[in-house]
């Protein structure tokens, strides 16, 4: 059983958190000229998801899908939660393949510093939204 | 990659550098092996020649020189002694390894100091596991900050020349601890730098060296075991978690000991080359009946050395070509798992056709290569080295395949 019921909830909550990173001022700045177009692609629930940081836009579902990313993230929904609440050590989940990053390197690096700052931020938006169960 | 900060012309001047100190470890090299020690001579040698700045950027006080750069210079040092020259090879990867990893301020510091002459060295592996297992050696929080460390490292190749230490060790709970979930653990593995201050008996404060090193080859390393008994690292010495750091530097470990082993490589044709020209047999009565056998006439002779030298060329090839294409960023256009054992093709083919070279060469010259100090037999013992270090060509292969052949699906 996942934690999360549906792929709507997904978007609300994972997505939700990258529709408020892709308007922060200091992400703005560093990503400006990264071509950082990443597309999310988690199972159970199978949700996708498409963060354009230099575009300043998250599509997700089929609008997702059919976007052209710079770096692939692919894992479960599960350890999507876990993950962007900073409790997945990326290396490690890479070489269990439990995580799959795909793209060229130089573009795929940019991400993983940006990705920390992010926990705050999907912790808040589960706080606001009464998710506490879904805090790891 | 950082950017190429040394021009050509300041390379020959390096390169000149390292061809006078290549000489200098030729000349001691045989001693060092025979007596089994560190070969003492070379720190001076060494530090006088300030080759050990090199890769250091221009911003931290160095010249700025290349992973290609670097590499040449110890292949043209291990052209003159390989054991001597992978001890301080063991600098150059630390220094590579840290510059990619610290702050900025710790890279004024640390590598300031490189510059100014002092010597990195960097125990890792352990007793259990070698590089690939993750250290049981604990670093225990100190209430007034900063880590006591804790255990043995079995392979610290170059402590008797070195000024700064850095390792790998487990930040454990404030009872000595070390976490028993498995991320956990790998989140826990740390990587430090700290000075390495010991006397001449290789006593220190919370650490010492214990001189065990008894091999059947690379004798000059001086590869002791280096125990901590609670050497303090303050908080400035920490670096990054060391697994995820590691996974993007790791090419100045493996391109570097190929290099070694190139090196190793071109003074095995050097020495073949030197021998078979000149050897006459006389009179034969076998394979070939003459009254006149000059070696160099004989068929597989002829073809013995036309292959190492097709090996010498094929690994310099390889490996050249694989530093620049860092430099050159071509390595983005290989799959991320990938790049690491793929980087490390360069140094598991060269270790490959170095050892081929060493039995190959003892089988051409013959005999009189067996007994004990001839170039031959010391060359063929230090080239088996080049099976262990990371990463060796049995896990290489084991870790390419396991991603080629993974199902498409993610384990949960
Ligand atoms: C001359 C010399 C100098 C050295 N100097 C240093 C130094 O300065 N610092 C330092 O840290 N180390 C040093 N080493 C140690 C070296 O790099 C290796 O770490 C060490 O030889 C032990 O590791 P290993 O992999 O060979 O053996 P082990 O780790 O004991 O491995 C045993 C076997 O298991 C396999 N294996 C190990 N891990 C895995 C894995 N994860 N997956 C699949 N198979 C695995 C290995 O291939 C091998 O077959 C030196 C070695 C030599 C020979």
């Amino acid at each position: 059983m996942s934690v999360f019921k549906d792929a709507e909830e997904v978007y609300a909550f994972i997505g939700g958190m990258f529709e408020k990173a892709v308007q922060e001022p200091s992400f703005i700045e560093a990503t400006k000229n990264t071509g950082l177009v990443v597309l999310v692609t988690q199972t159970d629930p199978d949700a996708t998801m498409l963060v354009d940081f230099p575009g300043q836009k998250v599509l997700v579902g089929d609008a997702a899908a059919n976007a052209t990313p710079t770096v692939q993230l692919r894992m479960s929904s599960d350890n999507s939660n876990k993950f962007w609440q900073g409790h997945l050590n990326f290396t490690l989940a890479m070489a269990q393949r439990k995580v799959k990053l795909d793209g060229k390197r130089s573009v795929a690096l940019k991400l993983l510093p940006l990705t920390q700052p992010l926990f705050d931020t999907y912790k808040q938006v589960l706080r606001d939204a009464g998710r506490d169960d879904l805090l790891v | 990659m950082p950017e190429v900060q040394m021009t050509e012309a300041e390379f020959e001047v390096y390169l000149a550098k390292a061809r006078e100190l290549s000489l200098f470890f030729r000349e001691i090299g045989p001693k060092y092996d025979v007596d089994n020690t560190f070969a003492y001579p070379s720190i001076k040698a060494f530090k006088d020649s300030g080759l050990g700045a090199l890769p250091v950027p221009k911003e931290f006080g160095g010249p700025g020189g290349s992973i290609l750069h670097t590499s040449k210079i110890i292949s043209e040092l291990s052209k003159g002694d390989s054991a001597i020259t992978l001890a301080y090879n063991m600098h150059f990867i630390m220094v590579g390894i840290t510059m990619g990893l610290m702050s900025e301020t710790q890279n004024k510091y640390w590598l300031g100091r490189v510059a100014d002459g002092e010597i990195m060295f960097g125990p890792f592996s352990e007793q259990r596991a070698g590089f690939s297992g993750l250290a049981d050696m604990k670093a225990v929080p100190q209430s007034e900050g900063g880590w006591r460390l804790y255990g043995k490292k079995t392979w610290g190749t170059l402590c008797e020349a070195a000024d700064i230490i850095t390792t790998n060790a487990t930040i454990t709970d404030a009872d000595g601890n070390l976490p028993e979930d498995f991320q956990e653990r790998v989140n826990a593995e740390s990587f430090f730098i700290a000075d390495f201050n010991v006397d001449e008996d290789g006593q220190g404060d919370g650490i010492r060296i214990e001189k065990t090193w008894d091999a059947l080859g690379m004798h000059s390393t001086g590869t002791h075991v280096i125990h901590f008994d609670g050497l303090f690292v303050p908080e400035d010495g920490f670096i990054c978690e060391w697994r995820s750091g590691a996974f993007g530097v790791l090419e100045w470990a493996s391109l570097m000991f190929a290099s070694i082993y190139l090196g190793m490589q071109y003074r095995v044709l050097e020495e073949s080359r030197a021998v078979l020209s000149k050897k006459t047999l006389g009179a034969t009565f076998g394979a070939i009946v003459a009254q006149d056998t000059k070696v160099a006439t004989v068929g597989h002779i002829i073809d013995g050395i036309g292959d190492m030298a097709s090996r010498v060329e094929l690994s310099r090839r390889v490996l050249y070509q694989t530093c620049q294409d860092l430099i050159d960023g071509k390595d983005d256009e290989w799959p991320l798992e990938l790049r690491f054992p793929y980087i490390g093709l360069a140094k598991t083919f060269i270790a490959e056709n170095v050892m081929n070279m060493t039995r190959h060469a003892m089988s051409m010259v013959g005999g009189s290569s067996f007994r004990r100090g001839t170039i031959f037999e010391r060359l063929y013992r230090d080239s088996a080295a080049s099976m262990f270090q990371p990463l060796n060509s049995d896990q290489s292969r084991t870790y390419i395949g396991e991603v080629l052949l993974a199902p498409e699906q993610l384990n949960d």
